[in-house]
């Protein structure tokens, strides 16, 4: 080999390891659920794939968001990393250990946080809980007692710790949840719609909480199974957006917002007086204007939703044809399109419908 | 060990926590006793000719008899009841998520049971003793325990075989009552299966649990030493590794077969 192609290998590998090292590996998985008929052949149609030819890394300390629309595969691929689930092919990689060929050692470093109140024994407290699931990784009894309790402290159920689970409300259920899932102190947790059924209140303290947590150990790998796309964007340095089983989208939300429209789009909410009941501008993509579309209309008013390119361009033409029509713009609020929009243009394969007032 | 402490504990606690079923349990004991006694008292004191071998006492052949049956049911119904019980009540997942083998959280959650199951064994056998006048003067302890423990292991494996069809097939309590029965009609549990036809006698050789019966009987009876016991042992033994081995193969194929299909935690 060359002297220079040496060289130009060695800076490529220098410049690889100085990344986080890889926490999750999944390469070419997919699975594949095939219906039984007895004493029949049973045809490609009897084939539902849950996932297909799905491909990610996650390095570790990232938080990383797994999106998508109900039945696209998230709990799968979140059961098959966690070993629940075997997958008809590919492999998933959990700190280098196969999930398929070590499953002991895998589940030795991850930790799953469901939704499901029914995971604990309602007859125990949430402290006799904890301590149960601590012997299954065992965890020495002084180091446990000290861990449940700095857990039930930070999560705020010192005072209800020995009072039987079945006294919980669903908000201290799911923070004990999470308190299991973090009991081992995983190298991986795994969350599985981690704040559904909360109240607003209880979800955004869980958050609070998730991130807090990642401040105290920041080398922990966080995968957020959510369908909360603002949890998403509150929470994960990344995401990933599942659909039929397969990766639609893989980045930071700004990537994916920029995968969507290759150049950045902002909204603009005019809020405009004395427009004409028949006032109408065409969008003018070439110009920068990609969209206005009457929202609302108050008395003497008009709300006027226009998307036009993240410089501006194009709003100028819109106030232009509001003064020559007589009107006059009151106020004007501008945003980036919400990620809502882009996660349904990204699913359904265009941007949803808007219906003008 | 200290594993298997932490089931025991949980499991401990979750009964301490039903009280009243525990009394029941407790009450449903002392009353099985209590008939036994009036069928004993019924039979009279007179040594029955087919039970000759065994001493000829009617009751302390059905008190062993009811006595073993009872650890024989726990060792076949505990394991899949634990695995049908987890996965309702949802703990399964969660606990099929730690690094411990399904097979080592399987036994370990039986543990209370065989606990349970030792106390009521040795109640049986005190209060028969105390106050049924059962004579256990010429029991061979050391023979006793080894034909308990071979027939715990040896049911334990059709047991474990057994949880992995739950765990599949979810439901199974109708075909665990017919087995059940098969136990008390060839298992020579009520009355020595020599009182069967020649044809049924022989197809009660297959189920385990006449050499189990036989061999506590003459240990606990008779005072039979284990070279006494030999060929019960050597039967028993055979039994065990075999119905062992494919109670572990069975339930680990039916864990491959369930992460496959994604029904390992539904019910």
């Amino acid at each position: 080999m060359p002297a220079e192609m040496l060289t130009a290998s060695v800076k490529t590998i220098t410049a690889r390891d100085s990344r986080p090292p890889v926490a999750v590996h999944v390469e070419n998985v997919s699975k594949f659920y095939s219906r039984r008929r007895w004493f029949s052949r049973s045809g490609p149609g009897d084939v539902r794939y849950a996932l297909q030819n799905v491909n990610f890394e996650i390095r570790e300390g990232e938080m990383t968001g797994l999106l998508g629309p109900n039945g696209a595969g998230k709990t799968t691929l979140l059961k098959s990393i966690a070993t629940l689930l075997q997958v008809s092919s590919g492999r998933i990689l959990v700190n280098g250990h196969d999930v398929e060929a070590e499953p002991v050692a895998a589940r030795r470093l991850i930790g799953l946080v469901t939704c499901d109140e029914r995971s604990f024994y309602w007859r125990l407290t949430g402290r006799q809980n904890l301590r149960f699931f601590a012997s299954l990784y065992r965890i020495p009894d002084k180091k446990a007692a000290d861990r449940i309790a700095l857990l039930l402290d930070k999560l705020g159920l010192s005072q209800a710790a020995d009072v039987p689970y079945h006294s919980y409300s669903t908000g201290m259920r799911q923070k004990l949840a999470i308190g299991r899932g973090l009991l081992a102190e995983p190298r991986l947790v795994l969350y599985d719609e981690p704040t559904r059924s909360l109240d607003p209140l209880s979800a955004q303290n869980i958050r609070e909480w998730i991130l807090a947590s990642r401040a105290v150990s920041p080398t922990t790998t966080h995968l957020i199974a959510t369908n909360q796309l603002h949890e998403a964007e509150q929470l994960c340095d990344r995401v990933v957006i599942l659909n039929h089983g397969s990766v639609i989208a893989d980045g930071s939300i700004d990537q994916i917002r920029r995968q969507v429209h290759s150049q950045g789009r902002v909204i603009h909410k005019l809020t405009c007086a004395g427009l004409p009941a028949d006032f109408h501008i065409s969008a003018l993509a070439q110009a920068g204007l990609f969209e206005v579309v009457r929202d609302s209309a108050n008395a003497g008013t008009v709300l006027l939703r226009v998307v036009t390119t993240e410089t501006g361009e194009g709003l100028s033409l819109v106030l232009a044809e509001i003064l020559r029509k007589g009107g006059s713009v009151i106020r004007c609020d501008t945003g980036e399109v919400p990620f809502e929009e882009v996660f349904c243009s990204l699913v359904q394969g265009e941007t949803p419908a808007r219906s003008a007032s | 060990m200290k594993m298997a402490w932490a089931f025991f504990k949980r499991d401990a606690a979750i009964a301490y926590s039903y009280r009243a079923a525990f009394l029941a349990h407790l009450i449903g004991n002392v009353v099985m006793l209590a008939m036994l006694y009036y069928v004993g008292k019924t039979v009279g004191p007179q040594s029955l000719p087919a039970l000759a071998k065994y001493g000829g006492n009617f009751l302390a052949f059905v008190l062993i008899g009811v006595a073993l049956t009872d650890c024989v049911t726990v060792s076949l119904a505990s394991f899949g009841a634990q695995v049908r019980e987890a996965q309702t009540t949802g703990t399964l997942e969660a606990t099929l998520m730690s690094p411990v083998r399904l097979s080592t959280i399987l036994v370990c959650s039986s543990l209370w049971n065989y606990f349970l199951c030792a106390i009521r064994f040795s109640l049986y056998l005190a209060v028969g003793g105390s106050i049924f006048g059962i004579s256990l003067g010429r029991a061979n302890l050391t023979s006793a325990t080894v034909i308990f423990i071979l027939t715990v292991l040896c049911f334990m494996g059709i047991g474990i075989l057994w949880a992995g069809i739950v765990l599949l097939m979810k439901r199974g309590e109708a075909l665990m009552g017919v087995g059940g029965m098969v136990l008390l009609m060839f298992g020579g549990v009520l009355f020595p299966t020599s009182t069967l036809p020649a044809w049924i006698q022989n197809l009660a050789r297959l189920v385990p649990l006449n050499p189990a019966l036989e061999g506590m009987r003459f240990a606990l009876l008779q005072g039979y030493g284990l070279k006494q016991l030999q060929d019960i042992v050597i039967s028993l033994s055979v039994f065990s590794v075999v119905l062992l081995g494919a109670g572990i193969l069975g339930f680990n194929a039916a864990v491959q077969m369930g992460r496959k299909s994604g029904s390992l935690t539904q019910y």
